[in-house]
């Protein structure tokens, strides 16, 4: 398989001489692969997913280059609408789907397929102003940057604050499909019912006008998927999309997940603390520790012969159907 | 005889101005030294039995009986009390306490309110509680803004722990912890249930956790018991709907033999 995106001595620093969240991470995401990002607090997992969709703080100092590679037909919507200029934008630093672009893929190539790369020195650029934004410069044509929303689907732990509460349900996926695809409002609230019927949505017609906190936790995040997905994206990344969910909801989301990234041939990267949940997806698993990657192997691999201490003590520390319960391992009677 | 005996309870809210019952005459009991296990899915109705039992919401019906005495029928210093003989701990601990105190402040209030010790002797009894659930003594000066996640839980533990109370109603109290920490936890939890003979009101939504820790399990469905018994013997054998769908939905790490291929 060929690398959708390849990153390369990814650093993050949150605060100037602070603690780095990520040191010097490399790795290439497969494109149609399932890729597993696993770790506990504190471990980067969370940071690398921002720094993949261009999420990060702007008072964040980033090292590293991420290339992508992403087929030119995906990104030949020729006209992305202007707000991408990331330094003009008023909704810099904002979550949503018409947020500007990564800062790490300002810089495109001009190939048929676009080779995007950013130096070191770009990464880390001069030009910090007040408030901490960095200034950063937009040298390649504007529609073969990875755009989040339009390229990346990003979906977060809590629906709840990642859909606006005074905003119907339709009008909210429609946005997405109207902004990236250039449909009209019309023909993106059909889409928009169409895609709360792809994420089984009861009745997708009176869901249309519903506002999230009319809808379970659970139906908030199909919503969620729905937006992320709306504008055909090559890459979904979920940051512990179904930690906040009970276990019947989460199996239930997991394999929404499963069946729309198959579907639509997308790039999963799926982000959890749970390696069980991550091997019963993942192809392969990416494990982090204090924001370095002390591993990452073929999902059979890391679960039957792990290579590293930590990923073994990850291992271990799961506490499934089959294990034997502590209560007996402390000679403790009922 | 049972530390908590929980008989008939009834709960009612109003949802979209419709009557509708969060815990719907629900039984149960909890004998000494033992850990009870409240499992179901979001709205099944645990946490509301949970704050039931701490009394800190009334039942529209049914009866709770700690320690052999009808607990809504206690008042003024006869239910201080009995309440310190049952505690609990939340899960996030970061929200159950004031972040600005000091860890020694956390742990000397519930000392001093319960007359448990006099000011001169509470610095002593402050550190023996730390050292109980295993932080160094000198982390009583630092403010709880200033540990970490699984440190803050041993807080609450020991704060629990401050009145020597016979039940502890512990609500998803390790599910925001690391799986590392999580399991020291746990450890604990245990070791504490073996020295002091403390029972527990366990309650989860991960059975993983369950089966390592309970004893006994009540499955909740729409405020209503699905099925109960022996916490190994029902996830390995559910009987109910919703408890072959939560089995069923727990994520299984699948591991073969050691050989790599």
């Amino acid at each position: 398989m060929t690398a959708l995106l390849s990153i390369r001595d990814l650093a993050v620093r949150y605060r100037r001489g602070g603690v780095p969240a990520l040191k010097d991470v490399s790795l290439d995401v497969l494109a149609g692969e399932r890729l597993a990002i696993i770790g506990e607090s504190s471990s980067g997992k969370s940071t690398l997913a921002l720094a993949v969709a261009g999420l990060l703080a702007r008072s964040a100092t980033i090292g590293g280059t991420i290339n992508w590679k992403i087929p030119k037909s995906q990104t030949s919507h020729s006209f992305a609408p202007p707000s991408v200029l990331p330094d003009i934008s008023p909704k810099r630093g904002e979550i949503e789907p018409s947020s500007p672009p990564s800062p790490i893929s300002n810089v495109a190539g001009r190939e048929p397929t676009a080779e995007l790369l950013i130096s070191p020195q770009v990464g880390e650029m001069s030009g910090r102003t007040e408030g901490g934004a960095v200034a950063r410069q937009l040298s390649q044509p504007r529609d073969t940057i990875p755009l989040l929303g339009r390229d990346i689907g990003f979906v977060f732990q809590d629906p709840s604050s990642s859909l606006d509460p005074v905003m119907p349900i339709g009008k909210q996926i429609a946005e997405v499909a109207r902004t990236h695809l250039h449909l009209t409002w019309r023909e993106a609230i059909a889409k928009a019912k169409t895609l709360l019927e792809r994420v089984r949505l009861p009745n997708p017609e009176a869901t249309l006008h519903a506002y999230p906190h009319q809808l379970s936790g659970g139906q908030k995040q199909r919503v969620a998927i729905a937006a992320a997905i709306a504008a055909g994206p090559k890459l979904l990344i979920a940051d512990e999309a179904t930690s906040a969910l009970d276990t019947i909801v989460q199996a239930e989301i997991v394999a929404l997940i499963r069946r729309l990234v198959s579907e639509d041939g997308m790039t999963l990267i799926f982000i959890s603390h749970d390696i069980a949940l991550a091997a019963s997806l993942a192809n392969r698993i990416a494990v982090l520790r204090h924001g370095e990657l002390v591993e990452l192997g073929e999902t059979s691999q890391i679960v039957n012969a792990p290579q590293h201490a930590y990923t073994r003590a990850l291992l271990d520390a799961h506490l499934g159907l089959d294990a034997e319960p502590l209560l007996d391992r402390q000679g403790t009677s009922a | 005889m049972s530390v908590l005996a929980v008989s008939n309870l009834t709960k009612r809210y109003h949802r979209g101005g419709k009557p509708f019952a969060a815990v719907d005459e629900v039984s149960f009991d909890v004998g000494p030294a033992e850990t009870l296990a409240l499992a179901g899915p979001s709205g099944s109705g645990k946490s509301t039995i949970a704050r039931l039992v701490l009394r800190l919401i009334e039942p529209d019906a049914g009866r709770i009986d700690f320690e052999g005495a009808n607990f809504f029928a206690l008042s003024g210093a006869a239910l201080r009390a009995r309440r310190a003989r049952l505690q609990m701990v939340f899960q996030d601990p970061l929200a159950a306490f004031n972040p600005r105190a000091t860890v020694a402040r956390v742990l000397g209030d519930p000392l001093r309110i319960h007359g448990i010790a006099p000011r001169a002797e509470r610095p002593r009894r402050i550190a023996a509680l730390l050292e109980r659930v295993g932080l160094d003594t000198g982390l009583a000066a630092r403010a709880i803004h200033e540990i970490s996640g699984g440190q803050r839980q041993r807080v609450a533990i020991a704060r629990a722990i401050a009145t020597r109370p016979s039940l502890i109603v512990l609500d998803e109290a390790v599910s925001a912890l690391d799986v590392s920490v999580r399991g020291q936890i746990l450890e604990l939890l245990l070791d504490l249930q073996r020295q002091e003979r403390i029972a527990y009101l366990f309650i989860s939504h991960d059975l993983g956790v369950i089966r390592a820790v309970a004893h006994r399990v009540v499955i909740l469905d729409a405020g209503r018991i699905a099925e109960s018994g022996d916490a190994r013997a029902v996830i390995a054998d559910p009987q109910s709907a919703v408890g072959k769908a939560l089995v069923a939905a727990t994520p299984k790490l699948v591991r073969t033999s050691q050989d790599a291929s």
